[in-house]
């Protein structure tokens, strides 16, 4: 505070500053609250797909026990090796109220029994339906990995504009306007010091023209 | 890009099945340094865990793990995932609680 210097153009600076930062703070607010409506609409579609991956994982798990325990693990592997087909991801990415969010694409997961590489007749119906559940549940977990990147993109955003939002609101802007207040009253301080030399000069200057 | 799968033969077998190429049969032993392996590999997209597994992996890998975008970890066998978690750290509250 002692390096501030009490001038009029200091405080007319100062003024400047603080208008500059409130305008800032509000924006930052409208953004946090944004990027939070943003993160709402998307948390419902997000805990559903968790929950989604749970039971596919638990229907699938079950039909590859069955699948293992009849055909046999060796059967079960043996198929798992002679598929032909490989899912593949493409990540594009899309803006979001300023946040690069991906946007993935996979190409074909779900495939039918001809086209899955192994032989129909070489394996059993249990064996296709664990590779089916499989399939799906794969196919969710790339909706999943979509959703919840966007998810922690914007919840990492919300952590950071929070945390300029704070920085100007209780740090920035009360240090900027103790600024302002102490040149202020600096200011009036000069001001009444100045009339106070001006009236003994002048006091003085009676008294001078008496005598 | 590829997914990728890490964990026990039990549990990788399905996904081989469903046609993912990046499949890691591990101990676990060998657990950890797959895992870092494949997050540091750029062909990798999205990486599916067991939950158990997950849990038994040091608490800053988890954190990184959790913290990744490139790839994607996708942990397979639970309700809530490692969301929890950092949405009650950024928003303040426990938005899953409901559930």
């Amino acid at each position: 505070m002692r390096e501030i210097q009490p001038t009029r153009s200091e405080l007319l600076e100062v003024t400047r500053k603080i208008r500059l930062t409130q305008n800032g703070h509000k924006i930052l607010k409208l953004k946090r609250d944004g990027l939070i409506l943003e993160f709402f609409k998307i948390l419902d579609q997000a805990k559903d797909l968790r929950l989604e991956i749970a039971k596919r994982f638990r229907e699938a798990s079950e039909k590859i026990a069955i699948a293992s325990a009849v055909d046999g693990v060796i059967a079960v592997r043996s198929a798992s090796y002679a598929l032909t087909g490989h899912p593949e991801i493409q990540l594009r990415s899309r803006n979001l109220m300023g946040v690069v969010v991906p946007e993935i694409k996979s190409s074909k997961i779900v495939a039918p029994i001809y086209e899955r590489g192994y032989g129909i007749i070489g394996t059993s119906p249990r064996i296709d339906e664990a590779t089916d559940a499989f399939e799906k549940l794969v196919e969710t977990v790339v909706k999943a990995a979509e959703l919840e990147t966007t998810m922690k993109k914007l919840l990492e955003e919300i952590e950071r504009t929070k945390r300029r939002v704070n920085a100007l609101e209780f740090r920035v802007l009360p240090d900027l306007e103790e600024i302002e207040r102490f040149i202020r009253f600096r200011l009036e301080e000069m001001e009444r010091d100045n009339i106070f030399r001006l009236k003994r000069i002048k006091g003085k200057m009676a008294k001078a023209a008496e005598a | 890009m590829e997914i990728a799968v890490v964990g026990s033969e039990e549990f990788v077998v399905g996904f081989r099945l469903a046609g993912i190429k990046k499949v890691y049969a591990v101990t676990p032993d060998k657990l950890l340094d797959t895992i870092v392996k494949v997050l540091d590999d750029q062909a990798v997209g999205i990486l599916a865990v067991h939950t158990p597994d997950l849990d038994r992996l040091p608490a800053q890998l988890r954190e990184r793990m959790m913290e990744s975008v490139n790839p994607v970890v996708i942990p397979v066998g639970v309700e809530e995932g490692d969301m929890r978690d950092k949405v009650r750290r950024a928003m303040g509250i426990d938005l899953y609680k409901s559930r």
